[in-house]
């Protein structure tokens, strides 16, 4: 019996051991980025039926019902071009604004879709597995977006998979400004898939429930003037010296399927620090309109 | 010695069709719910065919499960052992109980897990899991016995199948 309780102990500090250096720091990376290789095959597996059975029903499903799809999306396609011809339209006024005051010019990124590989991870992980990898340009740090706003940023790069980290993980923060009042701060995830967390704010901040968030593009990872989340509620305890305000992310963080990754943000690093601070004040910046590389495979 | 290594090979798939539920797709309401197969399956194979009994592979099973989910590495190994040192300091009674009685105790084991499980989320500064996380001890134990009937049947048929 002692042997075994001595057993039992040594496995329960080995575990504690590993969970300490791999919540610590990246000492474990290496060791995870290869087991990388022998998981993703097996992803690829498990997920090929659930893959197939989608595909099935997309054939069995009623065609009154795909042709409803059809009009709507054709409609709401449309709609989105014509926003599009607004935006190109402003982006030129953009960038003569940025000539006359000799701001950086911005850069083009590539978009790269990418779909939600059918795999459920751990749900505590604040992470997700997509469809493209290494093989298709995707790299680390790279920014994630939806319809709607900012995702995340990739993780950990497969071959032709990748973990895209949420930006609700508590390890993740987001340089972030008040679209209404250009304040700048940082929205850090809060482990809760539909909440962010806004610290160390002044007690006289101006900030008001309905507010939208945008990146700030400091930092250089995301390009400035994404929607990232809408402030629900602001709070000011008594006595402490901070306010703090929680946000609800605008991605759809628990039900997206289709993602697009922004390529090429490297270039963004200059933009950000050759930007003088009282600039983006004055203009509003337009993320510049992306071209989106087709996805050869479609699922439909 | 055949008869083992047959038995080895279904211990193998069974172990595999684990994992693979384990991240298999689920809709979001029931996902948090997600019964722990993988558990089960070590619970079945030690309970029943006395294999999967040294805490070193439940250590091994439950770091591939980490990497696996892309949990905290040790997360699952850490609650699996614990599990299984449970499991084989209690066996002997375990064994013969009535099949409620044993439903009973696999429930308070994954019970038990449960809360380490959730000690270590809450470690993390995660914050804690919603209260539907609770109940997947519950469903597991639902899935138990259809489980226990299917493998039982599978190695019989094994058996029967080779002599």
């Amino acid at each position: 019996m002692g042997g075994r309780m001595a057993r039992l102990m040594f496995y329960i500090l080995a575990a504690m051991v590993l969970m300490t250096l791999d919540f610590r720091g990246d000492y474990l990376d290496r060791f995870r980025a290869l087991s990388g290789y022998l998981v993703e095959p097996a992803f690829i597996a498990i997920e090929a039926p659930f893959k197939f059975a989608g595909r099935a029903y997309d054939n069995w499903r009623d065609r009154h019902e795909l042709l409803a799809e059809r009009d709507q999306l054709r409609q709401s396609l449309q709609e989105s071009r014509a926003r599009i011809l607004l935006l190109e339209d402003l982006a030129r006024d953009n960038r003569e604004l940025r000539g006359l005051l000799g701001a950086a010019e911005r850069v083009d990124t590539g978009l790269q879709a990418v779909e939600l590989r059918r795999i459920d991870l751990d749900p505590y992980s604040h992470r997700v597995v997509v469809n493209r990898g290494v093989r298709d340009g995707l790299d680390s740090g790279q920014p994630v977006i939806d319809a709607s706003g900012v995702f995340g940023q990739v993780d950990q790069t497969l071959l032709h998979s990748a973990t895209v980290i949420l930006i609700t993980d508590p390890d993740h923060a987001l340089p972030v400004r008040v679209e209404r009042t250009a304040l700048r701060t940082i929205a850090y995830g809060s482990g809760r898939t539909d909440e962010l967390r806004l610290t160390d704010l002044p007690m006289n901040v101006d900030l008001e429930r309905g507010d939208l968030l945008i990146t700030s593009g400091l930092g250089g990872r995301f390009p400035s003037g994404l929607p990232v989340a809408e402030i629900v509620s602001v709070r000011r305890p008594e006595g402490e010296a901070f306010a703090t305000a929680l946000a609800r992310p605008l991605a759809g963080l628990e039900g997206a399927r289709h993602l697009l990754v922004l390529m090429r943000a490297d270039g963004l690093i200059e933009d950000a620090d050759d930007h003088p601070d009282h600039s983006e004040h004055e203009i509003e910046p337009v993320v510049e309109l992306p071209q989106i590389e087709p996805q050869e495979e479609s699922e439909s | 010695m055949s008869g083992r290594d047959a038995g080895q090979g279904l211990l193998l798939l069974s172990l595999a069709l684990g994992f693979a539920m384990t991240v298999m797709p689920l809709p979001g309401v029931i996902e948090p719910m997600r019964p722990y197969w993988v558990a089960l399956i070590i619970i079945y194979w030690n309970l029943e065919a006395g294999r999967m009994r040294h805490l070193g592979q439940a250590f091994v099973i439950g770091l591939l499960l980490d990497l696996f989910t892309g949990a905290l590495l040790g997360q699952h190994a850490l609650g699996l052992v614990i599990l299984v040192f449970l499991l084989e300091r209690f066996r002997a009674r375990i064994r013969f109980f009535p099949p409620w009685q044993q439903a009973a105790a696999i429930l308070a084991l994954l019970a038990n897990d449960r809360i380490i499980h959730s000690w270590v989320i809450a470690l993390q500064g995660t914050g804690w899991p919603s209260w539907t996380w609770w109940l997947a001890p519950l469903l597991t134990v639902i899935v138990w016995p259809f489980l226990f009937l299917l493998l039982d049947l599978l190695r019989r048929h094994q058996r029967l199948g080779r002599s």
